[in-house]
C-alpha cells in the first residue's frame, strides 16, 4: 500500500516516449533522501498528448511538459526541495508564448470542465487503492444499499444522460428498454471499440480510470436487473487499455467488489474483457455483439433494438465506455447536479479528442452546447502559424464538415445532426485553409472504404462507385455531372444501407457538397485545387519579390527541380517537380506559393 | 395475427412473418437476390428495400428482415423505393456486368450498361452469402465463410485452401443465384455418368408408378452423408425436404423392417428384371450415352422424365436417325433361349413415339414380329405406315465411330444380304428375365423353377396359377413373359384361386399324411430339407421335426429318407404296404 | 487482500487509504516550510520531517509544501501555517523539538502559539 507523501508526482502522456524518466526520478528522489516523502505515480491522460510527457506536481498545481530524464535533477532540487517552479519546462501558451506555471492557469484547462476525466491522471490506474481513496466505489454502494433498481433508472434518465458512443440514445431509456423486456438473462456490453482515426478518448479512458468504467457497470447492472455477465468490448490495438482493464476488474474481483456477493449485499456480477480484432465496424452495436460471440464482425438488421434481443439474444444494454463512467459521478452528485451542465437535450459533459491543425493536439472534456469557437481557440490555442480555420471534421470518418462560417456552433447532439455532421464518439478534426475538401472527402471515403465490412450492396460498392468519382474529381477528370451522381449515390448508401457504417459514410460526401460545392466546381470547371492539395491541379512556383535566395529550399527539394544562385531569384522546374510540398514547407518567408 | 396495408390492400400476416413473405404470400412482387426461404434471412442485397410507414414515421427497410408487425403500411413501388433499387441494380451491375440475372433485373428498373466503372468483367459473385449460409444453416460443413472486408470480401473455404470439409454436395452451386460457383471433380468416375438416372438425392424410380413415391438416395443425400462422415454428430443437417414437405410425409428415420403376417395363401407376384445388354459386347452398351435400353428410352420419353418427355441425345440435340434392335438377350443362345414376348410391341410404340415426337427416320431390326394380341397386328400395320423402316433380321453389331456415330450392322433376311445403318441413337430392346434372386424365393415356398427361370406352375394347361405348395400360387411375370393383358388376367385368375380358398376359411387335405413319431425323431432335420412341399418344420423348443398337415401331399419322401425309421405316411404304413405286396403275391 | 463484505467494511478502508493521496486532495489546512539555502543550513529539513510524522501520528489532514527564501534568513526554519481565509501565520527558529507542540496547539486545538510567531499576513 502506498505511503503518506507531502508530494506526489503525478506523470502523464509517457507514451512510450522516456522509459528511464520514471526510474531516474526514483533514482535522484532516494539520493535526496525524499523518499517516503515524494511518490511518483504514473498516472492517465491528462489531455496535452502532443507535450508528454507531463507532470503535475501535488499539492500546488506546478504543470511540466516535455519532461525529460535530463530534467530530474534540476527538477528534484529546485521543486521539491526549493519549492520553486523551474520556469523552462512550463507550458507555453501557444500565442503569446508566455510560460505558465499553474495547471490552474493553463487555459487549455481552465475553460474544460473535467468530470469523467478528473481522476484521469490523478491517479494511479492499476491501483485500486487510490480510486477508493478519492471516493470510488461510493456510488456503487450507495446504489447497491440505498437505491432500488427503479431509482436508479429514474436518476439516470433525470439526469438526461445520453449514449456518449455518438448516436446519443438517452441512457436511463435503454436501461429501461432492457429491464421491461422479458428475460432471465440480460447482459450488459461496454463498448470500447474506438475506431475513428485521430479519435482516443475511450482508449484514454480505460487506461487512466478503469474502475470509474467497472464501477458505472456494476450500477447498471444491478438496475436493470438479471445481469450476471457483464462485457467490455475493447479493440486490441489498445493493449495498455486492456492491460489496465484487466488488473481494474482483477482487482475489484479481489476486494469483493466484483464476482459473487458484492459487499455483502447478495448481488452477483462478472465483467470480462473481450479483445476486437480492430474492425471500424465493430464499434456498431450488432457487428460487435457478434464479434463478442465468436462470429465475424458483421452488423445484423436491427429491426429488434438490442435491448429486446441483443447478445445471444437476449436483452442487452450496450453503452459506451465514457457514458459507464458518468453513471458513478450521476448516482454521486445526483442527477440535478449532472443536468446543470450542458444543454437543454444534451446534458453533462463530453469527451473530444482535438486533432488536425491546431495549437493544443490533444484530449479535451468540455460541457455540452460550448461552442466549436471556445473549443478551437480558447482551449485549442487556435491554427498554428497564424492560419484561417476552414472546416471541423466531428464524429470520425462518419461525420461531416463544418465549415468555419458555423464557429458559434454549440456543440451538442441535436445541433451537430443539424449541420450535417454527428456527435460520434468525439472526434474532432481541425483543418486550416491549406486543406482542400474535395481530398478530404476522398480521404475519409478511402479509410470507410478499408473498414466497410462488405456485407451489403449499398455500403460496399457505393462507397467505391463514389471514392473513384471523387478520386477523378482529384485528378481533374470531373464533370459537372458527377456531382448529381454522387448526390443519388450519397442518399441511396444513406437510406438502403443495412448499418450505422453504412448509413453514415456518404456523410463527408454529403457535408462538404453542401457547405463547400464551389471547390468541387473549380476543380471540375476551372481543373483548379483552391487549397492548392490535389497534384493533378496544382504548381509549386517561388513568388519573386519574397524569394530572398536562401537556398534552403533548393537545398531540401529531393528531386533536384530547384536552381537559382545564392541572394538571386530561385526557379522550380515544373517539369521535374514531383509536388511534394517539401519547399513551401521549409521556406521561411513564405514564398513559395501554389497555383 | 397482424394486419398490414401493402400497396394499399389490406393484407393479413400470421406470427413471425416478415414482410417479405407476407408480400409474396398476397403476390406482390418484390426482387431479391440474398433471400432463400429455407435459409435465415440475411439483409445483405438490399434488393427487397419497401417503404416501411410505422407511426408516421416512413424509412426504407428490407421486407426480408422486417418483422410484419400489425398496422405497418408498406409501399413496395413507392418513387424512393424504385430508386433506391435501381441506384443498387446499377451498383450490382457494375460489379458483375456479365450475370444473366443481374442484367435482367437491371433492365427492369431501366439500367442496359453498368454506371459506374467495372473493375473484372468477369466477376460473378455478388456476395449474397446465400451459399455460406446453405453451408452453414443446412449443410453444416461450415466450409463456406467470407474472408476480408468491404470491397475485398471473397466467398471461399478458410485461407482460400481445399478442405476435406467439403461434402461435395453442391448445395452451395444450386443456391447460388449468379452462377458463380463451380464443382470441380478431382476424381473423374467417382461419379458413374448417368445421364438417365437420378440428378438429386431425392427421385421418382418410376416415373408413371401409382402412386408416384420419390426415394430418398442416402448416399448422395447431405444429411445422411453428414451423419455418416461424423459418426452421427451432425444428424440434423439440411432437412429442406422435410421442411418444404407440406404432407409431412419425409421421415428421416424410417428403416428398412420385417413384418411377420400370418396367412391362410399367398400369391408370388416377384415379376421380372431386365437383362443386363453390357453381358454381349457387340451391342457396345455403355459405350456411348446414346446406346439405351428400352427402359431407359421409357424413362426419356416420360413426360415426368428429365427431359421432360422430349427425345434427345445425350448432348440435347434431337436424334436424326434411330435404331431400335428386337431381342436383344432373347431368342439368342448365347443369353436367353425364349422370347421375351414384349419387346415386339414396346419396340413398336417406342419407334411410334420416335415418329410423333421428333422427325428421325427409325429403324427396326426384328427377327419375327410377334403381334399376337387384340388390336397388336393393326398397330404393327400402323406403325409401318407411319415410314417406320422395318429389316427383317437380327441386328448383329453396333459399333461407336469416332464422330458419335452409331454403326448398326445386321442381316436383311429378305434381301439375303448384311446391311448397316448409321444413326445417333440406338434403342436396346432387351429380354426380361427372372428376378435374380428367385431362387431364394423359390426356396422359402417350396416353388419349383422351369429351366428358363422363371417359377414353374403346377400344370401349363390346366394349372397355369397354382403350384406344387398349397395355397401358393403365381401372377404376373414371375411365371413367365407376360404383357400387361395377360398379366392382368394371370394375376385375376391368382386372387380369385386365393380367394376361394380363403372364403372356405377350412381346408379339406388328404387323409394320407405323414406323420412324426416324436419319441423316434432324433432332430436330425434330414427330412426338413427333401420336403418338395416345405411342409416339414423344426420345433427347437421340443428339438423334433413336425409336418404340417395342410401343407403334406403324402408323397412319402420323408418317410423313406427318416434314417430313426421315426415317420410314418397314414394309411400307407409300412404294415399295409407289405400287406398290399403280400395281397398281389398271393393273387400271381 | 481483504475482501470487503459490506460497506462499512468499504468505508472504513477509504478513510485509512486517503492518507495516502491526501497530497491530491483538497485541503484548507497547508504548512509550508522554508527551504532556501538558508533555511536547509537552520535544519528546515528535518523540521518538515518532524511536521510530517507529526501529522501521521495525529492523522490530520494537511499539505505540507516548500518555499524557497522568504527574505528573514535569521529567523529560519521558518514554517508557514494557513488555515483556509485565515491569515497566514509565520513561526520562525522553529525546531524538530518544538513541532509537536506547534501541531498540537495550532492545527488540533486551534490555538496560535502567540510567543513563536514572527509575521501574520492576512488573505
Amino acid at each position: 500500500m502506498a505511503e503518506r507523501h507531502r508530494a506526489d508526482l503525478l506523470i502523464s502522456c509517457l507514451h512510450g516516449r522516456y522509459p528511464e524518466l520514471i526510474p531516474t526520478l526514483q533514482e535522484e528522489i532516494e539520493r535526496r533522501g525524499l523518499t517516503g516523502e515524494v511518490g511518483v505515480v504514473e498516472a492517465g491522460c491528462r489531455g496535452l498528448c502532443a507535450m508528454g510527457p507531463v507532470m503535475l506536481i501535488k499539492p500546488g498545481g506546478l504543470f511540466y511538459t516535455n519532461v525529460q530524464p535530463a530534467d530530474v535533477p534540476e527538477l528534484v532540487e529546485e521543486t521539491l526541495i526549493k519549492g520553486r517552479a523551474v520556469e523552462r519546462l512550463a507550458y507555453k501558451e501557444p500565442v503569446t508564448h508566455q510560460s505558465v506555471c499553474y495547471y490552474e492557469d493553463i487555459p487549455f484547462y481552465s475553460k474544460q470542465v473535467r468530470h469523467v476525466m478528473h481522476d484521469c491522471g490523478m491517479i494511479d490506474p492499476q491501483s485500486i487503492e487510490e480510486y477508493i481513496a478519492v471516493g470510488g466505489y461510493q456510488a456503487l454502494s450507495k446504489a447497491l444499499t440505498t437505491m432500488t433498481p427503479k431509482e436508479i433508472i429514474e436518476e439516470v434518465k433525470k439526469s438526461g444522460l445520453r449514449g456518449r458512443g455518438g448516436a446519443g440514445f438517452s441512457t436511463g431509456w435503454k436501461w429501461e428498454a432492457t429491464r421491461q423486456s422479458a428475460g432471465d438473462v440480460r447482459y450488459a456490453i461496454a463498448n470500447g471499440d474506438e475506431g475513428d482515426p485521430g479519435a482516443f478518448m475511450n482508449r484514454s479512458l480505460m487506461e487512466g480510470d478503469p474502475h470509474a468504467i467497472i464501477e458505472g457497470m456494476v450500477i447498471g447492472a444491478y438496475a436493470i436487473g438479471n445481469v450476471r455477465n457483464a462485457y467490455i468490448y475493447v479493440r486490441d490495438e489498445y493493449p495498455l487499455a486492456v492491460s489496465n482493464l484487466n488488473i481494474a476488474l482483477e482487482q475489484a474481483r479481489e476486494y469483493g467488489l466484483l464476482g459473487e456477493d458484492i459487499l455483502g449485499t447478495g448481488f452477483d456480477l462478472d465483467i470480462k474483457v473481450v479483445r476486437g480484432a480492430g474492425a471500424f465496424v465493430c464499434g456498431e452495436s450488432s457487428a460487435l455483439m457478434q464479434s463478442v460471440e465468436g462470429k465475424v464482425g458483421e452488423p445484423r438488421p436491427k429491426h429488434y433494438h438490442a435491448t429486446e434481443r441483443g447478445l445471444w439474444g437476449q436483452p442487452t444494454a450496450l453503452n459506451n465506455v465514457e457514458t459507464w463512467a458518468n453513471i458513478p459521478l450521476i448516482i454521486n452528485k445526483g442527477a440535478e447536479w449532472f443536468a446543470s451542465f450542458g444543454t437543454e437535450n444534451s446534458k453533462g459533459t463530453k469527451t473530444f479528442c482535438l486533432a488536425g491543425q491546431i495549437q493544443n493536439t490533444g484530449l479535451i472534456e468540455v460541457p455540452m452546447g460550448i461552442t466549436l469557437r471556445e473549443v478551437i481557440y480558447d482551449i485549442g490555442g487556435g491554427i498554428p502559424g497564424g492560419r484561417e480555420l476552414k472546416a471541423v471534421q466531428t464524429g470520425g470518418p462518419s461525420g461531416g464538415c463544418i465549415p468555419a462560417s458555423l464557429l458559434d456552433l454549440p456543440v451538442d447532439y441535436d445541433s451537430l445532426v443539424e449541420a450535417g455532421s454527428m456527435m460520434g464518439s468525439g472526434g474532432m478534426i481541425v483543418m486550416d485553409d491549406r486543406t482542400c475538401m474535395v481530398d478530404i472527402a476522398r480521404y475519409f471515403l478511402e479509410f470507410l472504404k478499408e473498414e466497410s465490412c462488405g456485407k451489403c450492396s449499398p455500403c460496399r460498392e457505393g462507397i467505391r462507385a463514389m471514392l473513384e468519382i471523387l478520386t477523378r474529381i482529384t485528378e481533374g477528370q470531373g464533370k459537372m455531372a458527377d456531382l448529381e451522381t454522387l448526390e443519388t449515390l450519397a442518399k441511396t448508401v444513406q437510406t438502403a444501407s443495412l448499418c450505422g457504417l453504412g448509413k453514415s459514410a456518404p456523410n463527408p460526401v454529403i457535408s462538404t457538397l453542401r457547405h463547400f460545392r464551389d471547390e468541387y466546381v473549380a476543380h471540375i470547371e476551372d481543373k483548379k485545387c483552391p487549397a492548392g492539395v490535389c497534384k493533378a491541379l496544382i504548381e509549386y512556383y517561388i513568388i519573386e519579390d519574397k524569394c530572398l535566395g536562401c537556398g534552403l529550399c533548393r537545398r531540401k527539394c529531393p528531386q533536384g527541380a530547384i536552381s537559382g544562385e545564392k541572394k538571386e531569384v530561385h526557379v522550380i522546374d515544373p517539369a521535374l517537380c514531383i509536388k511534394c510540398g517539401i519547399c513551401r514547407d521549409v521556406c521561411k518567408f513564405d514564398a513559395v506559393g501554389v497555383r | 395475427m397482424a394486419t398490414l396495408i401493402i400497396d394499399g390492400q389490406e393484407v393479413h400476416a400470421e406470427e413471425g412473418q416478415t414482410v417479405l413473405e407476407v408480400a409474396r404470400a398476397n403476390g406482390f412482387e418484390i426482387p431479391t437476390l440474398c433471400y432463400h426461404p429455407q435459409l435465415e434471412p440475411y439483409g445483405a442485397c438490399r434488393l427487397c428495400i419497401v417503404e416501411v410507414i410505422r407511426r408516421g414515421r416512413s424509412r426504407l427497410e428490407t421486407s426480408c428482415t422486417y418483422p410484419a408487425r400489425d398496422g405497418l403500411v408498406i409501399k413496395t413501388k413507392s418513387p424512393p423505393v424504385i430508386e433506391a433499387r435501381a441506384v443498387i441494380l446499377g451498383l450490382l451491375l457494375s460489379r458483375c456486368p456479365n450475370v444473366p440475372v443481374i442484367q435482367e433485373l437491371a433492365l427492369e428498373y431501366g439500367i442496359t450498361e453498368p454506371p459506374f466503372p467495372v473493375e473484372d468483367p468477369e466477376e460473378k459473385c455478388i456476395l449474397c452469402g446465400l451459399c455460406v449460409r446453405t453451408c452453414h444453416e443446412l449443410v453444416k460443413a461450415d466450409v463456406l465463410n467470407f474472408s476480408q472486408r468491404g470491397i475485398e470480401r471473397r466467398v471461399g473455404p478458410p485461407f482460400l485452401e481445399k478442405t476435406r470439409q467439403c461434402i461435395g454436395c453442391g448445395a452451395c452451386t444450386i443456391v447460388c443465384p449468379t452462377g458463380a460457383i463451380e464443382i470441380v471433380l478431382e476424381q473423374a468416375g467417382i461419379y458413374k455418368e448417368k445421364p438417365l438416372g437420378p440428378t438429386a438425392a431425392i427421385w421418382v424410380p418410376s416415373l408413371q408408378a401409382v402412386p408416384r413415391v420419390p426415394v430418398i438416395d442416402t448416399d448422395a443425400c447431405i444429411r445422411f452423408r453428414q451423419n455418416d462422415r461424423t459418426e452421427g454428430e451432425i444428424a440434423d443437417a439440411c432437412g429442406v425436404c422435410q421442411m418444404v414437405c407440406e404432407a409431412g410425409a419425409i421421415n428421416f428415420d424410417q428403416q428398412d423392417e420385417v413384418v411377420e403376417v400370418d396367412v391362410g395363401t399367398v400369391i408370388v407376384a416377384t415379376g421380372f428384371q431386365m437383362w443386363d445388354p453390357a453381358q454381349l459386347s457387340q451391342y457396345s452398351y455403355g459405350k456411348s450415352p446414346n446406346i439405351i435400353t428400352g427402359m431407359e428410352f421409357e424413362h426419356l420419353s416420360n413426360a415426368g422424365g428429365i427431359t421432360s418427355g422430349e427425345i434427345l441425345l445425350a448432348d440435347g440435340r434431337k436424334p436424326e436417325q434411330v435404331a431400335i434392335i428386337h431381342c436383344v438377350g432373347s431368342r439368342d443362345h448365347n443369353a436367353h433361349e425364349y422370347c421375351s414376348r414384349i419387346c415386339c410391341m414396346y419396340s413398336l410404340k417406342q419407334a411410334h413415339l420416335v415418329r410423333d415426337k421428333t422427325d428421325a427416320a427409325v429403324y427396326e431390326f426384328y427377327m419375327d414380329m410377334r403381334a399376337f394380341g387384340k388390336g397388336y397386328e393393326e398397330f404393327y400395320e400402323r406403325v409401318q405406315e407411319e415410314g417406320v423402316v422395318m429389316i427383317r433380321g437380327r441386328g448383329a453389331e453396333v459399333e461407336v465411330l469416332p464422330d458419335g456415330k452409331l454403326r448398326v450392322k445386321g442381316e436383311d433376311a429378305n434381301l439375303g444380304r448384311l446391311v448397316y445403318v448409321d444413326v445417333d441413337m440406338v434403342v436396346l430392346s432387351t429380354a426380361i428375365e427372372a428376378p435374380h434372386d428367385a431362387n431364394q424365393v423359390a426356396a422359402l415356398f417350396g416353388l419349383s423353377r422351369s429351366v428358363d427361370g422363371f417359377f414353374a406352375e403346377a400344370h401349363p394347361k390346366m394349372r397355369p396359377v397354382e403350384t406344387n405348395t398349397g395355397g401358393v400360387f403365381l401372377a404376373g411375370a414371375a411365371q413367365a413373359p407376360k404383357d400387361v393383358p395377360d398379366t392382368v388376367a394371370h394375376a385375376g385368375a391368382a386372387a380369385s384361386m386365393a380367394l376361394a380358398l380363403m372364403d372356405q376359411g377350412e381346408v379339406t387335405i388328404s387323409p394320407a399324411v405323414a406323420v412324426v413319431d416324436e419319441e423316434l425323431c432324433s432332430g436330425c432335420k434330414t427330412c426338413i430339407s427333401l420336403c418338395p412341399y416345405t411342409a416339414i418344420s423344426f420345433i427347437e423348443e421340443d428339438n423334433v421335426a413336425r409336418v404340417n398337415e395342410a401343407l403334406c401331399k403324402g408323397c412319402g419322401t420323408c418317410v423313406a429318407a427318416c434314417p430313426a425309421g421315426a415317420i410314418e405316411a397314414l394309411h400307407f404304413t409300412d404294415e399295409q404296404i407289405v400287406a398290399q405286396i403280400e395281397g398281389v403275391l398271393a393273387w400271381v | 487482500m481483504p475482501r470487503l463484505k459490506s460497506v462499512e467494511e468499504l468505508q472504513k478502508l477509504r478513510t485509512q487509504l486517503q492518507k495516502n493521496i491526501e497530497s491530491r486532495t483538497e485541503t484548507s489546512t497547508t504548512i509550508t516550510v522554508g527551504m532556501g539555502t538558508c533555511g536547509i543550513a537552520a535544519g528546515a529539513r528535518e523540521v518538515m520531517q518532524a511536521i510530517l510524522a507529526e501529522l501521521d501520528k495525529r492523522d490530520i489532514n494537511a499539505h505540507v509544501t516548500t518555499v524557497g527564501c522568504i527574505g528573514m534568513c535569521h529567523k529560519e526554519p521558518l514554517v508557514d501555517i494557513r488555515q483556509g481565509d485565515e491569515p497566514r501565520i509565520t513561526y520562525g527558529n522553529i525546531t524538530p523539538a518544538m513541532v509537536s507542540r506547534l501541531i498540537e496547539d495550532h492545527l488540533a486545538n486551534g490555538q496560535v502559539v502567540d510567543e513563536w510567531v514572527v509575521g501574520r499576513v492576512a488573505g
